[in-house]
């Protein structure tokens, strides 16, 4: 059976598709992804805290999990990078100008 | 993980020099004369065994007599140990060790507040799982502050890894709708390593929370001195605090001169025992085993089957 749409034209909607595709997942879970990183730095600052001088957990609890910590502590070295304005941080993920 | 279940479990806790370590050699020596296979174990960092028993305890059980068994705990080597595979694993795991510096920050680690009370309970947990043909175990423990430490640390490390883990289910719960619609069909269902590991720290203080509460006997050590009694007292209420109970109270060197009379007054309900001074240095196998004969009957409510009587007072 022929096909109705040319192959070239066909090729080019689905490549379309699947970027509108893409762009759609990411801003639909932008604010979660926020989200999630959010309380990952909540986390890392609880467990991790005395590397950055706060008051922490029983020593054990830092140590037994830092060696699974090694993203967390990423997220935190991160952050420091946009402390000095996390509104802008904020505005960018809810997309306000 | 902690396989002495059958071994009947004593500590003697007590303000420093009131004689925790006589005692519990003593207590030793009774129960390994009555046929029970006894280790006794120095949790506290400045050990005495070796010089009353005048040997040269290592940190492996070391026999001394028939039944009898000596360990010294060293807290240092095991913290030491501890770090060194912590230190081990994040190498292993890390791509970017060297960029986080980890390297000074465990330098540091090893005087953080914490270490010396969780560094006596891993060795605490080592003697159980080493110890599966004792019938007795004895814990000469360290003076009041780091003893109140060592029996807190389960409970206060459950309440942080219960939050813990509640915040980190939270977080993979976010990570998974994220998944879930940037994969669509194709959801990639990968283990939390992190959650795992807080599960198994909660299983294993849970473990060790249930074996200090219910499975082991304290007994409070004290001289006839208001100063002695009063932080006595205060362990009592400490301890009862963290819901562990006192099984006995051991007054030591009882009948000093100037020595307060009579059963103190928190002690009542409590199984009390009462030592008298010795009139000679209670130091080398035969000098105490000699005044344990002596005093057999009072120090019989260390190892005695429950439910026995005995001449032991009770207040």
């Amino acid at each position: 059976m022929k096909r109705i749409i040319p192959g070239k034209i066909f090729k080019a909607l689905a490549r379309a598709w699947r970027v509108t595709d893409q762009v759609a997942r990411d801003r639909a879970t932008g604010a979660v992804e926020y989200e999630a990183e959010e309380r990952e730095n909540i986390f890392s600052i609880l467990v991790l805290g005395i590397f950055i001088g706060i008051p922490a957990p029983p020593v054990q609890v830092t140590l037994e999990l830092l060696p699974y910590m090694e993203h967390e502590l990423q997220i935190m070295t991160k952050k420091i990078t946009t402390a000095h304005d996390p509104l802008a941080d904020l505005f960018s993920v809810l997309d306000i100008d | 993980m902690a396989s002495g279940m059958g071994s009947r479990i004593n500590f003697f806790v007590g303000k420093g020099g009131v004689g925790k370590s006589t005692v519990s050699a003593l207590a030793a020596i009774c129960a390994a004369g009555a046929g029970k296979r006894t280790l006794l174990v120095s949790m506290d960092p400045a050990h005495n065994q070796g010089d009353i028993f005048c040997v040269a305890p290592g940190n492996t059980q070391r026999k001394v007599s028939r039944n009898l068994y000596l360990q010294e705990i060293d807290t240092d080597q095991w913290q030491k140990r501890y770090l060194e595979e912590i230190h081990s694993h994040i190498r292993k795991t890390y791509l970017y060790e060297t960029a986080f510096n980890l390297q000074d920050h465990f330098n540091v680690l090893r005087f953080s507040p914490g270490l010396e009370e969780y560094a006596m309970a891993m060795a605490f947990e080592h003697v159980l799982e080493n110890s599966s043909g004792m019938d007795m175990i004895m814990f000469d423990m360290a003076p009041t502050a780091l003893s109140l430490r060592f029996f807190a640390l389960p409970g206060i490390t459950l309440a942080w890894l219960e939050q813990l883990l509640k915040l980190r289910r939270l977080i993979c719960d976010k990570k998974k709708i994220v998944s879930r619609i940037k994969l669509g069909k194709r959801e990639y269902e990968t283990k939390d390593r992190v959650s795992e590991k807080l599960e198994s720290l909660i299983e294993r203080h849970t473990r060790l929370q249930e074996r200090l509460a219910k499975g082991c006997a304290v007994n409070l050590v004290m001289n006839p001195d208001p100063l002695s009694l009063a932080e006595t007292e205060r362990i009592y209420k400490r301890l009862a605090d963290i819901g562990i109970g006192v099984s006995c109270v051991v007054i030591n060197k009882a009948g000093t001169k100037g020595a307060a009379p009579g059963i103190p007054a928190f002690a009542k309900g409590l199984k009390v025992t009462s030592l008298p001074v010795s009139g000679t240095p209670l130091i080398g196998m035969n000098a105490l085993t000699s005044y344990a004969g002596d005093q057999a009957e009072a120090l019989r409510v260390f190892y005695q089957d429950k439910d026995r009587g005995g001449t032991t007072m009770r207040a």
